[in-house]
């Protein structure tokens, strides 16, 4: 009996986001990144095609981090003390953007002179995440936007209780933004009206929903990010934005990935577990809509490409 | 529509000060104001004082009682504190507020109202909270709620159910099944049972410059399936405005108009269209975003209005 596969035609689709600017575009970029524009539920190639495939960042740090897992610090080696050549080695494990995070201890003018040291090291475009505290990040990011103008950043990460002097350095200086919100779906909109109200077009924000990690409440993650998605096909407009996804800094922080010793002796081998932990977080929020997928291990890296890979050959 | 005045509640700072000061002319004046803005009703929620109920209750209901004329509806989860509010009141039959169906409460408060001749208001919850799916509640007060009235022997024109308004701020999918909810209800049992909501849950956690309009767009909808009774908040002059412009069918503004269409849409279960609206109102406009709102069409946000 033939059986007619029923499709869903949408009246909303998804922003496209672009990231990072060539020379031609007025920055230094080899090439930029477009995701987003999607016009159904992920994968569904019977109706539609995915018009940008997720792409993978990888996170970098401007100081080798004293708190991430000893498994981290051995693939990536010495090259953790020196953000350059970090960039240039996780462009060669296949990252298609760079994620930079500052710390606390970087000076506004350290910060510059990384940013700057990272884009002469790669010709991927950049993500730049403050240290994650309101005032630093707003010192530290307004000069990294001046310095790098027309270069298509995302500046990140901006939050309800500070997002206005992020945003208004990026509508200044023509970078896009990282709205960040806790796996709410409320605030999520809440953030992007806030932010577009402020002028700044929307094709130039991505939404961070906030995930968790595999085991630690990435259900509640993946279906917030479903439930955007549906809204913003039905025609929400300021739900239509491609998502960003730290499945890396949350697996990570998982007892399960992030230490091999004192842990039971069923839990197996820890470099396969924790790679796994890693992949299988990613892979849910692939899977859920995302489209850059901010990543820590090489090999996860790998993982996930082939898997979205797999998802997107019709 | 008869209003169950909601203004003595311990929620409120005025109200927590006068209570430690046993203010009697505090609580006198407010119930005699909400009695005059068309109260037919008071509800006292003063928590469940689980320390000095003994005092607080007959106090409370001495003091209304004194000035207005109107049933008393007694708020709070203290069965103790309800049987001493019903031994203290005089004029009128009290309301108890509420039962639910979890056992321990509906073994208790039906029981206290029988004995004392109150109502009940009892919500349709159980022991695994609040159902989102109107059927899942509609059952609970056929299921539960109404045998359970039957079996003690309650006057069943003395129940009220309370199908629970949930917020559109966070809990958004429950607001169109409330709807349907209360119209259906109507059909559960004959004689149809009387019905009542709290109106004003449906903006909690919303920004107070937004709660009046939700929660009005949402009344109107409500009074389109039928909805007479509800705990509100009296002096809310607009909310007022759309309960007489739609009781008596009055179309001679562009907004008794429209108010008048959400409730006739609601009633006829269809959807308010945008073509009901003219958009360049602004108050039309804000009025066709709270109801895209509250059917769960649009995804709420604080600042929805500007979306």
């Amino acid at each position: 009996m033939p059986i007619e596969i029923p499709k869903d035609k949408w009246p909303g689709s998804i922003k496209k986001v672009t990231l990072g600017a060539t020379s031609a575009e007025g920055g230094t970029r080899a090439k930029s990144v477009t995701v987003g524009g999607e016009t159904t539920l992920p994968y569904l190639h019977f109706e539609a095609p995915t018009p940008n495939k997720p792409v993978i960042a990888i996170e970098i740090k401007s100081h080798r981090p004293d708190d991430w897992s000893p498994l981290l610090g051995e693939v990536w080696g010495d090259a953790m003390n020196d953000p350059a050549q970090w960039a240039k080695k996780a462009e060669e494990a296949g990252a298609d953007i760079i994620v930079l995070a500052l710390t606390l201890a970087d000076s506004p003018e350290d910060a510059v002179r990384i940013v700057k040291s990272v884009l002469a090291a790669t010709g991927l475009p950049l993500i730049v995440w403050g240290p994650g505290q309101a005032e630093k990040d707003n010192d530290l990011l307004v000069p990294i936007a001046e310095a790098t103008k027309g270069e298509k950043l995302m500046l990140g990460i901006c939050e309800d209780k500070n997002y206005r002097t992020i945003v208004a350095t990026a509508m200044a200086n023509g970078h896009v933004i990282q709205a960040r919100t806790p796996m709410d779906v409320n605030l999520a909109k809440q953030l992007n009206i806030l932010i577009t109200d402020m002028g700044l077009p929307a094709d130039r924000i991505m939404m961070d929903p906030t995930t968790g990690a595999l085991g630690y409440g990435i259900e509640y993650g993946y279906s917030v990010m479903e439930r955007l998605r549906l809204a913003a096909l039905q025609g929400d407009s300021m739900t239509q934005l491609p998502m960003i996804v730290t499945p890396g800094f949350e697996a990570w922080k998982a007892k399960e990935s992030k230490v091999g010793d004192g842990v039971p002796e069923a839990w197996g081998d820890w470099k396969f577990r924790a790679i796994h932990w890693e992949t299988l977080t990613a892979v849910a929020l692939v899977e859920s809509g995302a489209d850059i997928i901010v990543l820590r291990h090489p090999e996860s890296v790998k993982r996930v490409k082939e898997t979205i890979e797999e998802l997107i050959a019709v | 529509m008869y209003i169950i005045g909601e203004n003595i509640h311990i929620i409120s700072e005025k109200v927590k000060e006068a209570l430690t000061n046993r203010d009697r002319e505090f609580f006198m004046d407010l119930a005699v104001r909400q009695v005059e803005a068309g109260a037919k009703a008071v509800d006292i929620n003063l928590g469940p004082r689980k320390k000095d109920w003994a005092e607080v209750f007959p106090w409370i209901v001495e003091t209304v009682e004194t000035v207005v004329d109107v049933p008393l509806s007694i708020d709070t989860t203290n069965v103790d504190g309800m049987e001493a509010a019903l031994k203290t009141i005089k004029k009128n039959q009290a309301i108890l507020n509420s039962t639910s169906a979890e056992p321990e409460r509906l073994e208790k408060i039906p029981a206290l109202a029988k004995k004392y001749n109150a109502k009940v208001i009892a919500l349709t919850m159980g022991t695994s909270g609040i159902p989102v799916e109107a059927d899942a509640r509609v059952n609970i007060a056929v299921e539960t709620l109404i045998p359970h009235m039957m079996e003690i022997g309650f006057n069943m024109s003395d129940l009220i159910i309370d199908p629970l308004v949930l917020t559109t701020s966070g809990c958004q999918q429950y607001c169109p099944h409330l709807i349907e909810t209360v119209r259906m209800l109507q059909y559960a049992w004959d004689p149809a049972p009387q019905i009542s909501v709290g109106l004003s849950n449906v903006s909690n956690a919303v920004p107070n410059e937004n709660r009046p309009l939700i929660n009005r767009v949402y009344l109107s909808m409500l009074m389109g399936v039928g909805l007479q009774m509800m705990i509100a908040n009296p002096f809310d002059k607009e909310q007022n405005d759309v309960i007489k412009w739609i009781e008596s069918k009055d179309m001679s503004t562009p907004l008794a108009r429209i108010y008048n269409k959400i409730a006739e849409r609601t009633a006829n279960s269809e959807e308010p269209q945008i073509e009901d609206f003219d958009l360049k109102d602004p108050d039309q406009s804000a009025i066709w975003k709270t109801t895209q709102i509250l059917l769960n069409k649009v995804i709420y946000a604080d600042a929805y209005l500007n979306n």
